[in-house]
């Protein structure tokens, strides 16, 4: 229940080969009982910030405090900070329940208060039932939660979960993300998720810190990151199937305003839609990159046309891929939908559903008709 | 850790150091022994000057040993010819025999496998002395003592577990879908083992090979027992520098640094196949 | 005539049984994907059919030929492996060629064929790579190249997209079908993600227990479940279950922590019969009607939310609602929940086959 600060921490990694920027001038702050996630790809520099938080590697330089005090030079015990593992991390000589009480016999709480806090965690994590087995006998699955519950069943100042669901049975995910995410907030624990799957990030977070090449790219809600990404690499990277992007060229003439994509195809729009200070940008900027979701992009209607390349339902929703001009453009709808391979279909996207980018830089320039 | 002091660097070269002379102060001595003469290998107390001498050398290659007690006659050459000829031929032989059934023992469940795989291991938990009175009785019977066919055969007793169980790890480490995916193309198995397995497990086969050869050279007591001067390999030649008169060092010096030149230009020229057999194992596609 | 039928096909490790009696047919072109959880023996079915392993009993009959006596490299599959299985000695172009010199295919005919389907890959820049030159995404798409480059009548895909990145399998996933469609090819496709499987598959094979519990149409799986297993295993969140007992007083219905859930009356016949009334998540209504419960807590899944709810009597379940949707009540609101017909199915306890109202 502390707040977390990472100010302008660097991590250098230096051998005999060279030095790696793993971590590039973070600066983060997590709130009291705020849930984090540290969303990117492997190597982005996710896993070296958790460890500098946990104290496992020193900061090169900056700083980290927690509740107003400096940790990142104390040893990693003495930082109040509990933790899950990825590779779980379990003692093999002890039960699961031994695992998980383990973390509690510094704690003072009276015996009866730890057997209590270990068997409901046990129970929301549904492993009551196999508490009094070794680690090595139970499933993968089974071993991450355990894990999971012997980092939470602590009283910490902080949690660090690391990639804390990714070999959970698919059947029980989504009850459990919806249970943790209750049980941190009910006690309102600061918590950071590293993770590199963006649907367990969405589902806990309240904010999602999304990292690249050792830099924080966006720090912001899932909403947000979605609706506003901060440039074409997070555009790009959050949001499931992938955003679809053009290259493409504006053109402002009196009350219309035309994109022109690669290709050919265009897309136009009154310019009213549009905000007077973007059409004035694309007047003298044209050359922009083009981003659509999966979601936004309608079928059937409009000017822009293709054909099918594949249409799949997958219970929940229809996943439509249509060849435009050379591209295949990826269209999802939240009902079923069928066309056939090879049959002919417009697309159609509202001015609002645009993201445009600057193609050099990256960095975004409007969202759904206005600067961004 | 990232940061390394001065002082670390200095303690750490140091460390190096001591352990380098500890691992070459004999091979060195060993060469400048074989550049004296005996009197000035045994003077007391030793010293570092001395002129040297290459005449232990032109002993051995000519046969010809001088010594204070007159001449004699020496086959160190002969001795340097039958090393080569048992190690390469048994390692050559256990190369045949043993990649096919190291490939056997990785891919194939059988009965008794485990156990066949293992006898064969266990020939080389059995101290040579035990073996070898028995074999030497049925080496006379059959009329092998003193062969070069009868102490290449028992020179597999060394070469082919090391063969076997080394190679046979490499196998084990090769996906058996690499294999099957190449039968499925459209090959036959034996083309698939020549094609596939075996190039995939040549940095283990060479690191075996190898080491079964440093083996069979160094091999002491077999041929010591099975032949006579004739048939013997350097390492119970130099027993010849023994003699009457007294103990030739420099001579014996000289055969050492002789007979460890092959296995060791052979060790330095497969030095990368060895580090990369004997640790790596895994093949990565 | 079935391209490829496998008859009571049965196959034992001692005393382990992987699977037992299996039937299968696919037709010439048909994309049949074999699903089911890791060690249901998907793998060792390909295996069996390949030819690098031997069936305990029953047949395998390719084009309505007996196989069992056919070496591997002569039954004309292609097989693509979880894996890659890529020849690491070997660069790209000569890994897709392996099947063609095999089949003793002179040199130029072999090098255009290479070009042909290395184009149809997006491989043609990296063919003179070695395997471990390629990065993931393309070591799969040279093992795909490598099956489908001599044209076999059959293609045999085990779990081709397991080990590629979340992107890249969607962008095969799209890709995929096309690209098997034009080989001709009878698929058998196996995999163990249900969105893949729904997504490709003509027919859809589950295999659980050693058994297939159901082959059929993507469209009869995800909507008519024989079993709750596979009602289970197709569907994300998975779908909602509770114990409960059909009644009839006053039209066929169960009770739900107290509340009446009304079903078809066709369950009538039912009455009385102990069950597990399964609802799948996106068939749960937020409304002014049905099951009062708390929501625990709101988890944001790309466009849906999903919502964990807990009623008075501790049953706990899902709701996926589209993220658009007016109205999303927060975590700690109280809400009432209902249950759409179609995404509502009713399991028998013992059995767990789904009953046919």
């Amino acid at each position: 229940m502390a707040e977390l600060v990472i100010a302008r921490v660097d991590k250098i990694y230096r051998s005999r080969k060279g030095s790696v920027h793993a971590v590039k001038a973070l600066d983060l702050v997590v709130k009291p009982g705020e849930i984090v996630a540290l969303l990117g790809s492997s190597g982005c520099g996710k896993t070296s910030t958790l460890r500098m938080i946990a104290g496992f590697e020193e900061v090169s330089s900056g700083s980290i405090t927690l509740g107003g005090k400096a940790i990142h030079t104390l040893p990693p015990a003495a930082r109040g900070v509990a933790m899950a593992f990825e590779a779980y991390s379990l003692y093999p000589p002890l039960t699961i329940g031994e695992n998980m009480s383990f973390a509690l016999k510094a704690s003072k709480l009276p015996q009866a208060e730890q057997d209590r806090r270990v068997k409901s965690m046990a129970e929301m994590l549904e492993i009551a039932d196999i508490l009094n087995k070794y680690p090595t006998s139970v499933s993968g699955g089974q071993q991450q939660r355990a894990s999971l519950g012997r980092a939470l069943v602590r009283d910490a100042g902080l949690y660090l979960l690391d990639e804390p669901m990714g070999q959970l049975e698919p059947q029980l995910r989504a009850v459990l993300r919806g249970r943790i995410k209750h049980y941190l907030r009910e006690h309102n624990c600061t918590t950071i998720l590293v993770t590199h799957d963006q649907t367990e990030a969405n589902a806990l977070a309240d904010r999602i810190a999304v990292m690249e090449g050792g830099v924080l790219q966006q720090y912001a809600t899932p909403a947000e990151l979605k609706a506003r990404p901060a440039n074409l690499f997070t555009g790009a990277f959050i949001g499931e199937p992938p955003m679809n992007v053009f290259t493409a060229d504006a053109n402002v003439s009196g009350d219309q305003v035309t994109f022109t994509l690669e290709g050919g195809a265009a897309l136009a729009y009154p310019a009213a839609e549009l905000s007077a200070e973007l059409r004035g940008r694309l007047a003298r900027t044209p050359k922009i990159a083009l981003g659509i979701r999966p979601h936004a992009l309608r079928l059937g209607g409009g000017v822009v046309r293709g054909k099918v390349v594949a249409c799949q339902w997958l219970g929940d929703q229809t996943h439509v891929a249509v060849d435009v001009a050379g591209r295949t453009v990826v269209s999802v709808s939240q009902e079923r939908v069928s066309r056939a391979p090879g049959s002919d279909v417009g697309l159609s996207v509202a001015a609002r559903d645009l993201h445009l980018f600057d193609p050099a830089s990256g960095k975004a320039i409007a969202h759904g008709g206005t600067l961004a | 850790m990232d940061h390394t002091s001065g002082l670390e660097k200095i303690l750490r070269g140091a460390a190096i150091a001591l352990v380098l002379v500890f691992f070459l102060f004999p091979i060195a001595w060993i060469f400048l022994m074989s550049l004296q003469t005996n009197e000035t290998i045994l003077r007391i107390p030793p010293s570092l000057a001395f002129t040297p001498i290459i005449d232990n050398y032109t002993a051995l290659i000519t046969g010809q040993l001088r010594t204070a007690a007159g001449s004699l006659q020496l086959n160190f050459m002969q001795n340097m010819f039958n090393s080569v000829m048992l190690s390469v031929c048994s390692v050559a032989l256990s190369l045949v025999l043993g990649v096919p059934a190291a490939y056997a023992f990785a891919r194939f469940k059988f009965r008794l496998g485990e156990d066949i795989a293992f006898t064969l291991l266990s020939f080389r938990f059995a101290p040579a002395l035990l073996v070898l009175l028995p074999l030497s009785l049925y080496f006379k019977t059959l009329g092998l003592t003193n062969t070069y066919i009868g102490l290449i055969w028992v020179y597999q007793l060394i070469c082919l577990p090391l063969i076997l169980w080394i190679v046979r790890g490499y196998f084990e480490d090769i996906s058996p879908d690499i294999e099957h995916a190449y039968r499925i193309a459209g090959n036959s198995w034996w083309k698939t083992f020549t094609r596939i397995s075996i190039p995939l497990a040549k940095p283990g086969i060479a690191a075996a090979g190898l080491l079964a050869f440093i083996f069979a050279w160094n091999n002491f007591i077999f041929a010591l027992i099975l032949a006579s001067a004739d048939k013997q390999p350097v390492t119970v030649g130099a027993l010849a520098f023994v003699t009457a008169s007294g103990i030739q060092y420099g001579q014996i010096a000289a055969a050492i640094i002789i007979s460890i030149t092959p296995t060791l230009a052979l060790a330095l020229y497969a030095q990368r196949y060895l580090v990369e057999g004997l640790s790596m194992g895994a093949v990565k596609g | 005539m079935s391209q490829l039928a496998i008859k009571s096909l049965s196959k034992t490790y001692g005393a382990f049984k992987v699977f037992d009696g299996l039937n299968l047919a696919a037709g010439g072109g048909e994309i049949v994907v074999i699903f089911g959880g890791s060690g249901a023996g998907k793998t060792i079915l390909l295996r069996l059919i390949a030819g690098v392993e031997e069936p305990t009993a029953g047949t395998i009959e390719i084009a309505g030929h007996d196989v069992s006596d056919i070496a591997p490299e002569h039954r004309g599959v292609g097989m693509a492996f979880q894996n890659f299985a890529l020849f690491p000695h070997m660069n790209a172009s000569e890994n897709i060629a392996t099947p063609l010199r095999a089949a003793g295919a002179d040199e130029s005919a072999v090098s255009a064929c290479v070009a042909k389907v290395a184009k149809l890959l997006k491989i043609d820049h990296v063919l003179n790579h070695s395997p471990r030159e390629l990065s993931n995404g393309q070591k799969q798409r040279t093992a795909l190249a490598r099956a489908l480059a001599a044209s076999p009548k059959i293609l045999l895909l085990d779990d081709p997209l397991r080990n590629v990145d979340a992107k890249l399998r969607f962008e095969m996933r799209l890709e995929l079908p096309r690209l098997l469609r034009q080989s001709g090819a009878t698929v058998l496709y196996v995999t163990q993600d249900y969105k893949e499987a729904m997504a490709l598959a003509d027919r859809i094979a589950v295999l659980a227990n050693g058994a297939f519990v159901q082959t059929a149409s993507p469209e009869d799986i995800y909507t008519r479940p024989a079993t709750l297993g596979v009602a289970r295993l197709f569907g994300d969140p998975s779908i909602n279950t509770a114990d409960a007992v059909i009644g009839t007083g006053g039209g066929a219905h169960v009770v739900l922590g107290g509340t009446r859930v009304p079903l078809a009356e066709s369950y009538a016949g039912f009455a009385g019969r102990e069950v597990i009334f399964g609802v799948r998540p996106e068939a749960v209504e937020i409304g002014s009607t049905g099951v009062e419960a708390e929501v625990i807590a709101v988890t944001p899944l790309n466009e849906r939310t999903v919502l964990l709810l807990q009623n008075s009597s501790g049953w706990e379940f899902l709701a996926s609602l589209p993220s658009a949707a007016a109205g999303i009540p927060e975590a700690g609101s109280r809400v009432r929940a209902s249950f759409a017909a179609a995404g509502t199915h009713i399991f028998d306890r013992q059995g767990g086959e789904r009953l046919h109202g």
